[in-house]
């Protein structure tokens, strides 16, 4: 691998100065400041939460500032939205896969381009992206092919390479490398370094630590909204950059948890595989007791859950319940071996937000409210009423739409939904708290355990170190879609963190 | 070559529907005794002007992922303000019903722009509002069109089966097919169908997008409204559903998606000449008019059922090569692992 550019004596190009923004009153970003040089790669890291996506999207027009000022070259600027950062030069690779499969791939190159003339020139603008593709070493990939014939990975890098080719003064890129493999992963950047060599200042946001220290000038650490530090890379390690990010790192002593019941009663799931995604994941986890897949975006913790779930159309190997195979590929048939699963994203895959929280939590159990296919209304309020109690929902909201809950309750609901159901062997939760605040949490994270203690088996996948660490009786770290550990007792977060984030190269 | 054409759906169906329709329309001697006549081609043709920019306006707004329902009470209105306006002079009449469109169609599209209130509802009460107000208008009774000279103009026949209406309604299918085919608008009409928030994210002007899109929606709308009063020479304060759902099928055969994100103009143009040569077909035949109802729908099943991901999953991989981009992408995949 090649060394990392250096920082030198850059002139600043973009200057970030106490930005600050908060959503609805709780403060996302709280005084970021850091200096990008002209020509430099400069990595943003920070734990989740600690404001960096927040940070790109302001500074590529999608937020607005709350405080604090961006200064380019000098100027104050003041980005109003995409096309506005765009004409001031700023290209961006975001974190969602932001190209439209509906289109070729040479229309995405061109899609949103400042610099693209209003009246297509086709055949100039095909033999450039022919080359900006054959520089990401995309050669076998036609300018005019539809977006969707490609794989995830490579639709990725056609995001990558049209952000690098606008011959932008900045690109900011956010997790892009989270789906590429190690030989896309050196294409990338290889490319980045050409525009940075070209002048071209570059930001990168990655949970990749050991790929912030191959590529990057210096790293600006943000923690809880701030900029805690600018180091230049060349100083620095995986682990001390960890401790960075983290502070005190978390850390958990052994005898907290619970010993393994041992009843028999458990889940075995053998070399689980889904295609560029997730490869051989095997994993016993016993009845009564938490299990936590701790990966970053991409890691195929999210995957491994969705495959269980019959939600990877792609996925095989052998999954077995208390000694009953449990058929792959197929939801419906996952529901009815009792695998209950809670998406990361409630609002699309989990709750109808336009009807009742007793509608909601009764959704998955009404054949048992029914006589005849005629559900009766007392038995329905009866068991509503319990299911709220259990949950930790007042009654009182029962009849209220689940859009009118706070982000914690409606998480409640999702998740009360699989409980005190006869007919539910397995829980399967993918980022059980996302979005739901600290009291919030704490009510989900007690029902999860009492899903444990009744003799459920309980497994989610989680990015946030605490959480990991205060649920989970079993660890399983993973990165890149495989296993890298399985911890239980003692368990130090920075090395969580350092699993999660890090080649195991012994740097 | 045919191959790579065919395997897109956008180019596929328009060529699937009006390929199947004109062997049917060139068999019909067969069933009906008598060679085809120019004639019936000009009727096709005048079926084609009658439906083609009502299609058009509904197929762009599809494209982009959003459904004008208004179209046919703005047709309506620019029919009932052509037969108003445009007594001593047509022009007039037209251009009235061409800016009552435009001003329809971008004060709807400014409030699903800027509001983001979806199309549906929006188009909807516009369409109910302005059946009220083309009733108001006259009084709830057809209104004739006395300017003789503008009927015969607009249906005169040239070059044995075309008419200056058929004529314009393919020059305003002409232009949007080079407006969209060889400018940026195209691609950015279909990228704010197939992804908004990518759309958004790459620099797209979403919202003035959106705001031109149905101010031009409204204006073809109100065009079309106003050739058909002078054809008939009179403007019906009520044209009914039948052309909303014509133009509707039109779009679909033309390989247009109900998803956004997928269509053409000139698959447009196919796909409405679909429809107006069926209608042909059946008129040739003789053949009792509900079978029109049963030809279209079974042509759209057909239609609709050569592209369904359904049938490309159990076909041969060689028959279906997007059949990986078919998968579902797992939700949150891509999402923020610390957003706020």
């Amino acid at each position: 691998m090649s060394a990392p550019a250096t920082g030198g004596p850059l002139d600043a190009f973009l200057r970030v100065e106490g930005l600050a923004r908060s959503f609805n009153g709780v403060p996302a970003v709280r005084d970021v400041s850091f200096t990008v040089g002209a020509g430099e790669i400069h990595a943003l890291c920070g734990h989740n939460g600690a404001g960096k996506s927040t940070v790109v999207k302001m500074l590529s027009g999608q937020l607005a500032p709350d405080g604090g000022r961006v200064v380019v070259e000098g100027a104050v600027v003041e980005p109003n939205s995409r096309r506005a950062a765009q004409r001031m030069g700023v290209a961006l690779v975001d974190q969602e896969l932001s190209v439209v499969p509906a289109l070729t791939v040479l229309e995405n190159m061109l899609l949103g381009d400042v610099t693209a003339p209003f009246v297509n020139r086709r055949r100039a603008a095909a033999a450039r992206c022919r080359r900006i593709l054959d520089d990401m070493g995309l050669a076998h990939i036609d300018p005019d092919q539809p977006l969707a014939a490609l794989g995830i990975g490579e639709r990725q890098l056609v995001e990558i390479a049209k952000a690098l080719s606008q011959d932008a003064r900045l690109v900011i890129l956010d997790e892009p490398t989270a789906t590429l493999s190690d030989a896309e992963t050196e294409h990338v950047f290889a490319a980045i370094r050409r525009v940075a060599g070209m002048g071209c200042s570059v930001i990168f946001v990655s949970h990749r630590l050991s790929e912030v220290l191959e590529l990057c000038a210096s790293v600006t650490v943000l923690r809880d909204g701030r900029s805690v530090a600018t180091i230049p890379t060349e100083d620095l390690t995986v682990d001390e950059l960890i401790v960075r990010m983290l502070g005190s790192a978390p850390h958990r002593l052994s005898g907290t948890r619970g010993p393994d019941r041992g009843d028999g009663r458990a889940m075995r799931i053998e070399h689980l595989h889904v295609p560029g995604r997730l490869v051989d994941f095997t994993l016993t986890a016993t009845a009564g007791r938490v299990h936590a897949l701790a990966g970053q975006l991409g890691s195929g913790a999210s995957d491994a859950l969705r495959a269980l779930a019959g939600l990877q159309p792609q996925a095989t190997g052998t999954v077995e319940l208390n000694d009953r195979r449990v058929p792959l590929r197929h939801p419906a048939r996952a529901a009815r071996a009792g695998i209950a699963f809670v998406s990361n994203d409630r609002k699309s895959e989990g709750l109808f937000l336009g009807m009742s929280v007793e509608r909601n939590l009764l959704a998955t159990r009404l054949p048992g409210l029914a006589r005849a296919g005629v559900v009766r209304p007392r038995r329905e309020r009866r068991a509503a009423l319990s299911l709220a109690q259990r949950s930790g929902l007042p009654e009182y909201r029962l009849d209220a739409e689940v859009l009118a809950l706070s982000g914690g309750n409606q998480q409640k609901v999702f998740v009360g939904r699989c409980l005190g159901r006869d007919d539910v062997h397995v829980l399967l939760l993918d980022e059980p708290t996302r979005g739901v605040d600290v009291g919030g949490r704490a009510e989900i994270h007690r029902l999860l355990r009492e899903a444990a203690d009744r003799g459920l088996v309980v497994i989610f996948a989680s990015t946030e170190l605490d959480e990991l660490l205060e649920l989970g009786d079993v660890i399983i770290t993973m990165r890149d879609g495989q296993v890298v550990g399985r911890y239980e007792g003692e368990v130090d977060g920075a090395l969580l963190m350092r699993d999660m984030t890090h080649e195991a190269d012994g740097t | 070559m045919i191959r790579s054409r065919l395997s897109r759906p956008d180019r596929l169906m328009p060529t699937v529907s009006l390929g199947l329709v004109l062997v049917a329309f060139l068999c019909t001697p067969l069933v009906s005794g008598k060679p085809l006549a120019l004639f019936d081609l000009y009727n096709a043709l005048q079926g084609f002007a009658q439906l083609g920019l009502l299609a058009l306006a509904i197929g762009i707004t599809m494209i982009a992922g959003e459904f004008d329902l208004s179209v046919v009470g703005t047709y309506a209105l620019g029919g009932m303000l052509a037969v108003e306006f445009g007594q001593t002079s047509p022009v007039l009449g037209v251009l009235v019903a061409m800016v009552a469109g435009a001003a329809v169609g971008m004060s709807q599209g400014g409030l699903i722009a800027w509001l983001r209130i979806p199309s549906m509802p929006v188009t909807l009460a516009t369409y109910i509002a302005l059946l009220g107000l083309t009733y108001a208008i006259s009084g709830g009774l057809s209104t004739t069109y006395p300017n003789g000279d503008a009927t015969l103009w607009v249906d005169q026949t040239i070059a044995g089966i075309f008419s200056p209406r058929s004529l314009l309604t393919l020059a305003a299918f002409l232009s949007a097919a080079l407006l969209l085919g060889f400018t940026r608008l195209g691609r950015e009409l279909r990228a704010i169908g197939g992804d908004r928030r990518a759309s958004r994210v790459a620099g797209v002007g979403v919202e003035r997008r959106l705001v031109g899109l149905f101010t031009a929606s409204g204006t073809l709308a109100g065009l079309g409204g106003a050739l058909l009063s002078y054809s008939f020479a009179s403007a019906n304060p009520d044209p009914g559903l039948q052309p909303l759902i014509l133009a509707a099928v039109g779009a679909l055969l033309g390989g247009v998606s109900l998803a956004g994100g997928r269509g053409t103009p000139t698959g447009l143009l196919a796909g409405t000449l679909s429809v107006a040569l069926l209608a042909q077909i059946v008129a040739v035949t003789a053949i009792p008019d509900y079978s029109t109802q049963l030809l279209y729908a079974a042509l759209l099943a057909v239609i609709v059922a050569i592209e369904s991901p359904g049938l490309r999953h159990v076909l041969p991989p060689r028959w279906s090569r997007n059949r990986q981009a078919d998968l579902p992408t797992p939700a949150g995949t891509r999402e923020a692992a610390g957003r706020p």
